[in-house]
């Protein structure tokens, strides 16, 4: 069944220098948009940051422009100038969606008003993604992706149970990623709205607000308890010690573990899985079956638990683990995932090409039975401005 | 929306939509409680950690679940007895949405197979939201944030050189498939507005975070190759940039830091004149960025020795007035009393509730006017809308309501909210 892409015709313009405005591009251009990236004359920030495709520096080899920027066009102004910043105005009272990771104050010297924009172009979604929002006394703050998991409260809940080393930055950008998805919801609550009234406006979203919402436990238990939760390694801050969750296994790999004694079973089924191995030692005494006695003797099973996965391959207490109902994870390294069988029966990994080099690409973080995702295709060489899109095809789930 | 989720993800992903006005159902069982109505974090709960629970918990008390499931209707439906599932089909039938997040094949248990959610209501849309997905060899692993973070990549690429993995302390990945999950729900009613055609949404977990490790998935392809190496991952330096001083800085009072991360030469000499050590300055070791960086350890010694004497928010202040990216590492505590901006943005809201009574809850963190959520209520108590639900919107008769809870496929709401069944 060939079906239009969900958003076939939305035109989207992108004036984004970090990578919360850039995924946000990303998430419409994945799911058909034509998505214009404005550059300037030397390129945008991420293709002047690594890794390089082949190691060597090089702006049309940017993997973190290539990772954010699939099925993009380049569209090159230079907004140092009055005529690149009229273009700028142009394209984006004109485009469906207008993305912008630009602060207050370089708004002021882009001419970009958004209270104005708004009322010229009363349709257009203006969707703005910064460090600390358009509002607020810090709202100029020089932001970046550490600084914004520190200001939120997300980063000093992550770290090692040793509290002389500092709190430990969760990996990948998730400051950038997590205003990315609340910049795509509201766009997506803007778009639903449109649908029944045709009017758009503006979107603000912070990386601070969207991590400062994004930190679980401790903000409930602070607003409930009055606790402020302490970092532990790899496992959730609480408000007092729990035991560790990581597991170090025969082949070096680690398995994440949390021993629950209060669901029998549970219990039950890690007797088993521990008994199948002859290592159940006393576990299947009958005193056991009380939880009371399980609590008690805790560090003891926590001890049987170290030396039986210290026997195991990682990958071996992973799947037998599960095969036994119990929530064993594996830490897999992201080569590791590459030819993953499940994610492989899937067809989560894309084949793509970017100038000769082969790379899997993954797919989008949802599956809808009736709507396609056009598959993805390079990032754009600098000022190519032409989107170009494989046919469309239904990836069933 | 008929929303039969539970625990994290789910009513994580629903609440969304019920800030922004969609009327969402929460189907709940009594014997088998949401695991978050259980958990004990309570405004007199003291440090219990999560697991702690109590034996036999009151059920309207979970500040967790007050914050999940604020802006739903709850009803409860005994859905063991077909006449429970047949009230379900029926708010199935009058529905534009179905969500849930059981392990896969749960709700096929319940007779609820695509087809016949489809026969009940032709342009429903089908929400499924697991771990790893509906199919493949994996799917009836059992999965919740931490094991997501570890087997999609997220835990890996999180620590210090030479150490274990630090990961991430918190469900994170809960959160972010539910936001996903809500993204999803939304693009299926976008094009089912144009369409007429509703759709069902297969959601992993995983697949979501996959997503969410950046550039490093390309990298261990075409980059610098494989992870397991001496000098991965990266702390909290800057990924994939050569540059330094990056990281997080002791400040005065215990567990008190600032993070710094300074990424051009003119933020380094706005840096420099605010530390006021012109030292740093003919230092041949911190002459370019690259020197910088490649020693960065000795200079992290130097910032650190001078950013420990200072306040981390006072600090924070200063270097910023410089226009130096500085972050104070602040608590929940910090970001709910003190913090001016989260304050200025109303990032949080109160609401009222009739157990817990005033609770403040984050935002969905969207300002700028062009949409405005609608709190209109706290979470609901156990069953506590079973007659507006079952009476009012499916238009049950009193004689079939009554009879209903009767024969026990009802739960009604006073002895619901007791535990008694």
């Amino acid at each position: 069944m060939t079906e239009d892409a969900l958003f076939d015709g939305l035109r989207v313009v992108e004036l984004a220098d970090d990578p919360a405005g850039e995924m946000l591009g990303k998430l419409l251009s994945q799911m058909g948009a034509t998505v214009l990236k404005v550059e300037p004359p030397q390129g945008a920030q991420s293709r002047h940051v690594g890794p390089w495709a082949g190691g060597v520096a090089d702006t049309e080899a940017s993997l973190a422009f290539w990772f954010y920027n699939p099925g993009k066009a380049s569209l090159v102004i230079d907004l140092d100038s009055e005529s690149g910043r009229r273009q700028l105005h142009d394209e984006a009272v004109q485009a469906d969606v207008f993305i912008s990771t630009a602060q207050p104050a370089r708004c002021s010297d882009l001419g970009l008003d958004f209270s104005a924009l708004t009322r010229e172009s009363p349709s257009t979604i203006f969707a703005s993604v910064t460090p600390f929002g358009l509002s607020g006394p810090r709202a100029d703050y020089a932001g970046s992706d550490l600084v914004c998991l520190a200001t939120s409260g997300l980063l000093i809940t992550s770290g090692y149970d040793d509290h002389d080393i500092p709190p430990i930055a969760p990996g990948g950008g998730q400051a950038f990623h997590t205003a990315a998805t609340f910049g795509y919801l509201g766009v997506l609550l803007a778009l639903l709205q449109r649908q029944a009234t045709g009017i758009g406006g503006l979107v603000d979203v912070a990386m601070h607000d969207a991590c400062a919402v994004t930190t679980e436990l401790a903000s409930m238990y602070w607003e409930y308890p009055k606790v402020v939760v302490q970092r532990q390694t790899c496992r959730h801050a609480q408000p007092s010690p729990t035991a560790p969750a990581t597991f170090l296994c025969a082949d070096g790999r680690y398995v994440y573990f949390v021993l629950i004694l209060a669901e029998t079973k549970f219990w039950l089924a890690l007797v088993n899985w521990l008994d199948e191995h002859g290592l159940a030692a006393d576990l299947r005494e009958e005193q056991y079956s009380d939880y009371s006695h399980r609590q008690k003797m805790f560090p003891h099973i926590q001890g049987l638990l170290e030396a039986f996965f210290s026997l195991l391959d990682g990958a071996d207490a992973y799947n037998e683990g599960q095969r036994h109902g119990l929530p064993v994870g594996i830490l897999n390294a992201p080569e590791d995932l590459l030819d993953d069988p499940h994610l492989t029966a899937r067809s989560f990994f894309t084949p793509t090409n970017h100038d000769g080099v082969d790379l899997l690409f993954p797919g989008p973080p949802y599956r809808f039975s009736t709507i396609p995702s056009p598959p993805p295709t390079a990032a754009p060489h600098l000022g190519d401005s032409t989107v170009s899109r494989g046919s469309a095809t239904t990836r069933s789930a | 929306m008929t929303d039969f989720s539970w625990v994290g993800v789910g009513p994580l992903a629903t609440r969304l939509l019920a800030d922004f006005g969609a009327e969402v159902i929460k189907v709940e069982d009594v014997k088998e409680l949401d695991r978050v109505r259980r958990l004990p974090i309570y405004k007199d709960g003291g440090s219990r950690t999560y697991g702690d629970e109590d034996a036999a918990p009151d059920p309207n008390r979970s500040g967790m679940f007050n914050n999940y499931s604020r802006n739903k209707l709850g009803v409860t439906l005994n859905m063991r007895l077909a006449s429970g599932r047949a009230v379900a089909e029926r708010l199935i039938a009058s529905s534009d949405v179905v969500a849930e997040n059981f392990a896969a094949g749960v709700l096929e248990r319940w007779g609820l197979t695509a087809e016949r959610i489809r026969e009940l209501r032709p342009d429903i849309i089908t929400c499924r939201m697991t771990g790893y997905g509906q199919t493949g060899p994996e799917a009836s692993y059992r999965s919740y944030g931490p094991v997501v973070q570890a087997v999609s990549g997220l835990s890996h690429i999180s620590g210090l050189p030479g150490r274990e993995p630090s990961g991430i302390g918190l469900s994170y990945m809960d959160n972010l498939a539910a936001y996903y999950n809500s993204a999803a729900i939304m693009m299926a009613l976008y094009r089912r507005n144009i369409t007429g055609v509703g759709t069902d949404i297969d959601t992993s977990a995983i697949e979501v975070g996959i997503n969410l490790l950046g550039p490093i998935l390309l990298d261990v392809q075409a980059g610098r190759g494989p992870t397991r190496r001496p000098d991965f991952p990266a702390g909290n330096m800057a990924e994939f940039s050569r540059v330094a001083p990056h990281g997080v800085y002791p400040a005065q009072g215990e567990d008190c830091w600032i993070a710094i991360s300074v990424r051009t030469d003119s933020e380094w000499r706005q840096l420099v004149g605010v530390m006021g050590d012109d030292s740093l300055v003919t230092n041949p070791a911190f002459q370019t960025m690259e020197d910088r960086y490649r020693n960065h350890e000795e200079l992290d010694e130097v910032v650190g020795a001078w950013t420990r004497h200072f306040d981390a928010t006072q600090l924070m202040t200063r270097l910023q007035a410089h226009g130096v990216p500085a972050g104070a590492v602040q608590t929940a505590q910090d970001v709910f009393d003190r913090d001016p901006q989260t304050h200025a943005r109303q990032v949080m809201f109160s609401l009222d509730h009739p157990v817990i009574g005033t609770a403040r809850f984050e935002s969905a963190p969207i300002r700028g006017g062009a949409v405005e959520p609608d709190h209109w209520r706290s979470a609901p108590l156990l069953g506590e809308d079973n007659d507006y639900v079952f009476r009012g919107i499916l238009g049950m008769s009193n004689d079939e309501y009554e009879a209903l809870i009767g024969e026990g496929a009802i739960i009604q709401a006073a002895n619901a909210a007791s535990g008694a069944v």
